[in-house]
């Protein structure tokens, strides 16, 4: 297993039986994420983009083929190992519905911890804390912040625990164009400064701008790995792939 | 854990609040339900009239053994109000050594109410052996209160009967609701409980945490369940001492045990249930728990639907038992019949929803148009989570409707039969009974044109498995047929004579009786007989199940038959009353007979409701985001409102259908059973409680809290979450 990786899958089917026809949403995924990079995965809805981030990150289980996070291969966890894999070694950010409600935004950030029963890593976590500009709103609720905020919370509660990798799925989403800008801006600078590993689904070409490298999902395959180009040539190689 | 527990609580009042609720009720209810019991069981009467005595003789209750299929030979004990023992047996009883008195107490005809002894300790043996060889019982120590007729010993056996025969339809009914609330309450929490999988949480945590959520709503529950059974248990102890049901003195236990075990088995039910809910929720993957959040599962799983498949099969089984048997085995296997259909209904609630929301779609389509659509839309998705409403409603409506109304039945078929079988128009009554020579003398008097002493008793007739007492009534046979009209079906009252008796058509199926069968029963003190029936008659409601000839002896009244005129010759033998009055009082002491199963009823369905009521708040509030975002996709808010109403006709339509037909199953099998009517009376008040209580609960739960919804500006309550 190669070091330098921090995820890797192979040869990643997923299929979803239903009444019919069952729905193949990804047909044999390889792909690799490099420690320390920031990576984009895109394509249309119901290219498998989302299926991929969440069989990659342990959240479902694929239909054939191999997940590696670090040197653990996830196949032969049972679904109480998957979590402590998941709860020690990967952080989430997700579009919405991030954060417990009835909890303050500290208890948000160190639930994974506690649910461990670990002790959190109070230098770290400040630095965090710090980072994400939330020093002054620790013991606020979730419905009293901003949908900007509330990002914050689910970036510094996926990156408490220091994670191999953080997968995020449609992190701006829900947000204004400015606030995202910020929310991305601080994805990256978690890359750059804390040397983290970050996989983000998104369709906009703007988000994906701020990774070093962008996949293209269509059909359940990857159709495309790209480096950085810049959010207008991203754009344009997508509108081509849609046109063939 | 317990502490992430008590958050996650804090921030869903409504949903904890909702739990708490039934399981305070529950509490309550089992609480004072168990203290009435454990009353009964653990009553010992103090004697007081023979307390002088060393060693009572008396016959208090008489064993019956009966074979069972399989050969075993079971004995159960029915109690004998009226017992009484051979004189002859005092003289015996002289006879061992160390006695030093014997009275026989109450000596008439050669029978003694009870014959009283003072002995030393070591000739007790003997004694208890000369009574057991006479067929009745000796009593000694604290015992001897038992040899004393008391209306205490009326009281324990009343607490026992009816604590055991509502007791487990009670705790079957807390189970459902409290099991059905917390699993609605877990379900509703899917998202919190999907975000924490995903997140950080292991199955075991969420399991952990759900249960410990249930533990502490559970808890709570009995700071509120404990004084409020303590309520409800002084106030129905008032209410049965004042309707005479319970003796003032009769001693309460101390509420401690039951206060504990209703709550350990509340608490033990929705932790269980918290479980099971919680099962489900942590089973499912993290992804799947995100996409799944916005709709659920429509249908349970098939073992729900197998078992409630048996249940069905069940119940239609009992209906054809039901129809075919005759008697108190038709009464039972119509019983049987209404909890298996309501079990049924339980276990079938999300198939019925969802296939009456189909069902209904036109319908709705029709009246209510693109709500209506809407509405039926609804309904099918949520079939399961509606489930709880029509379990619910479907149990208030079959049980208040099958035992409320049988109550009404009753009174009412007993004052008809009581009424149109008295031909007599006068009653004589006098204090310590009226001899037979009266009732001569009253033939006499001008314008008597009939007289028949009656003596109220009761007898003792086996049914299967056992004995158990009937209304007899023992009448002088001379001129019976022209004071009252039994309206004999078959054989005649002209036989009733000596070693013979009559029976109600009740009675003759119960014990498969016809007439010239010999009857193996025992009178009220404890002789055994073996008369043969010589008539069976309709009207056993208003004239009792047994008619026995008297001819000597004392009357407890003389019913007769004049031209009028008759009434101040009449005075002389005692209190003459007019039969009307008669029925009257018939009629009031059935009412209060009746009270104390109506209340039973009452708390039962009331608790049905109030589940019902709680799902549908839960559910209401939970669609404030989902109006919203029809409002912003441009359906108005009349039309909201107009899609709720149909949704409310749709599944209150059909828990009122459900639940009508099964009542109206039970009912029918039981009236036709007990009076060989196929058409069973429903009083127009009740049609308009049942109907009106349903539509207020519609309009508290529902219409009401939904309309607050609306309110918020469409825009505000879809960026809320849920």
């Amino acid at each position: 297993m190669n070091d330098m990786l921090a995820v890797r899958v192979e040869g990643l089917t997923r299929t979803y039986p239903t009444d019919g026809q069952p729905v193949t949403a990804l047909a044999g995924v390889d792909a690799a994420f490099a420690r320390g990079t920031f990576t984009a995965v895109m394509g249309p809805s119901g290219s498998g983009k989302s299926t991929l981030l969440q069989t990659a990150a342990g959240l479902d289980r694929p239909s054939s083929g191999q997940v590696w996070v670090g040197d653990t291969e996830l196949s032969q966890l049972s679904e109480t190992k998957l979590t402590e894999l998941r709860r020690d070694r990967i952080g989430f950010v997700f579009q919405s519905f991030n954060l417990i409600g009835a909890l303050t935004v500290e208890e948000n950030i160190l639930l994974p911890a506690r649910l461990a029963g670990e002790k959190p890593d109070w230098h770290w976590l400040g630095s965090v804390i710090e980072r994400v500009g939330l020093t002054n709103s620790l013991t606020r609720r979730p419905a009293q912040l901003s949908g900007g905020q509330q990002q914050r919370v689910a970036i510094a509660r996926a990156l408490a625990v220091r994670p191999d990798v953080v997968f995020a799925d449609e992190p701006t989403g829900a947000l204004d164009t400015e606030t995202a800008a910020e929310v991305l801006g601080l994805l990256r600078s978690m890359v750059d400064e804390f040397g983290q590993t970050v996989v983000m689904v998104t369709h906009d070409p703007v988000a994906a701008s701020y990774a070093d490298r962008v996949l293209v999902l269509a059909d359940g395959r990857i159709v495309r790995d790209l480096p950085q180009l810049g959010a207008e040539k991203i754009a344009e190689v997508l509108a081509t792939r849609r046109k063939g | 854990m317990l502490k992430l527990a008590m958050r996650l609580l804090r921030q869903r009042p409504g949903a904890s609040v909702a739990t708490l609720v039934a399981l305070a009720g529950g509490v309550m209810i089992l609480m004072s339900l168990a203290v009435f019991v454990q009353s009964g069981l653990q009553y010992k009467p103090e004697p007081q009239q023979f307390a002088a005595a060393d060693v009572v003789v008396a016959h208090r209750q008489i064993t019956v053994s009966t074979k069972e299929f399989d050969g075993e030979v079971t004995t159960s004990e029915v109690p004998l109000p009226e017992g009484t023992v051979p004189a002859g047996l005092a003289d015996q009883i002289r006879t061992v050594p160390g006695v030093t008195d014997v009275q026989a107490v109450n000596v008439q005809d050669g029978r003694a109410g009870a014959i009283t002894i003072k002995a030393p300790g070591s000739a007790y043996a003997a004694i208890d052996k000369l009574a057991r060889d006479a067929g009745v019982e000796s009593y000694a120590g604290d015992e001897r209160g038992w040899a004393e007729a008391s209306s205490s010993i009326e009281a324990r056996s009343l607490l026992i009967t009816a604590g055991s025969a509502f007791g487990g339809y009670v705790v079957m009914l807390i189970v459902f609701v409290v099991a059905g609330t917390v699993g609605l309450s877990v379900r509703h929490r899917r998202r919190d409980l999907a975000l924490l999988r995903a997140i950080a949480a292991t199955p075991a945590q969420v399991r952990r945490l759900v249960v410990a959520e249930a533990a502490v709503v559970s808890l709570a529950s009995a700071v509120i369940g404990v004084p409020a059974g303590l309520w409800a248990t002084r106030w129905v102890h008032d209410q049965l001492v004042s309707r005479g049901f319970l003796p003032d003195g009769f001693p309460i236990v101390n509420p401690g045990l039951a206060a504990l075990v209703a709550v350990a088995l509340t608490t033990l039910v929705a932790v269980l249930a918290a479980r099971i809910a919680a099962r489900r929720v942590a089973r499912i993957r993290p992804a799947e728990a995100l996409g799944e959040i916005a709709v659920e599962p429509a249908k349970g799983g098939r073992v729900r639907l197998a078992s409630g498949l048996i249940m069905l099969a069940g119940a239609v089984v009992s209906l054809f038992f039901a129809a075919a048997l005759g008697g108190t085995a038709a009464l039972a296997a119509a019983v049987g019949m209404l909890y298996l259909f309501v079990l049924a209904v339980a276990l079938l609630a999300p198939w019925i929803n969802g296939f009456a929301a189909r069902l209904l779609a036109p319908v709705l389509r029709t009246v209510w148009g693109v709500s209506g659509d809407l509405a039926s839309a609804n309904l099918r998705v949520n079939a399961r989570g509606m489930s709880a409403v029509l379990s619910a409603l479907v149990l208030s409506v079959g049980f208040g409707g099958s035992v409320w109304f049988l109550q009404d039945n009753l009174q009412r078929q007993t004052v008809a039969q009581s009424r149109e079988g008295m031909l007599a128009d006068r009653v004589v009554t006098a204090p310590g009974g009226l001899p037979a020579a009266t009732v001569a003398k009253v033939r006499q008097i001008p314008g008597v044109e009939a007289a028949t002493g009656i003596r109220n008793t009761s007898v003792v007739v086996r049914v299967f498995g056992g004995a158990e007492p009937a209304v007899a009534r023992a009448a002088d046979p001379a001129q019976l047929r022209s004071t009252m009209d039994v309206k004999v079906r078959e054989g005649s009252l002209a036989g009733l004579t000596d070693g013979t008796i009559a029976v109600s058509a009740l009675q003759a199926s119960t014990s498969s009786w016809k007439v010239g069968d010999t009857a193996d029963l025992w009178l009220a003190d404890g002789t055994p007989v073996k008369p043969r029936v010589v008539a069976i008659y309709d009207r056993g409601l208003g004239f009792g199940d047994v008619l026995l000839p008297q001819t000597g002896g004392t009357y407890d009244e003389v019913l007769v038959r004049t031209q009028g005129g008759a009434d101040q010759q009449l005075a002389a033998f005692g209190t003459v009353t007019t039969t009307d009055e008669l029925t009257g009082r018939l009629s009031r002491d059935l009412a209060v007979t009746a009270w104390l199963n109506k209340l039973l009823i009452a708390v039962m369905v009331g608790y049905a409701a109030l589940a019902a009521g709680n799902t549908m708040v839960m559910a209401a509030l939970a669609r404030g985001r989902e109006l919203a975002l029809l409002r912003l996709a441009g359906v108005t808010r009349r039309q909201v409102r107009r899609m709720v109403n149909a949704e409310q006709v749709g599944l209150l339509g059909t828990s009122l259908t459900v639940g009508a037909l099964i009542a109206g199953a039970t009912l029918i099998a039981v009236v036709h059973a007990l009076t060989g009517t196929f058409l069973p009376y429903i009083p127009p008040l009740g049609w308009v409680i049942v109907l009106g209580g349903t539509a207020a609960l519609a309009l508290a739960t529902t219409i009401l809290p939904v309309s607050r919804l609306l309110r918020v500006p469409p825009v505000r309550a879809a960026g809320t979450k849920e």
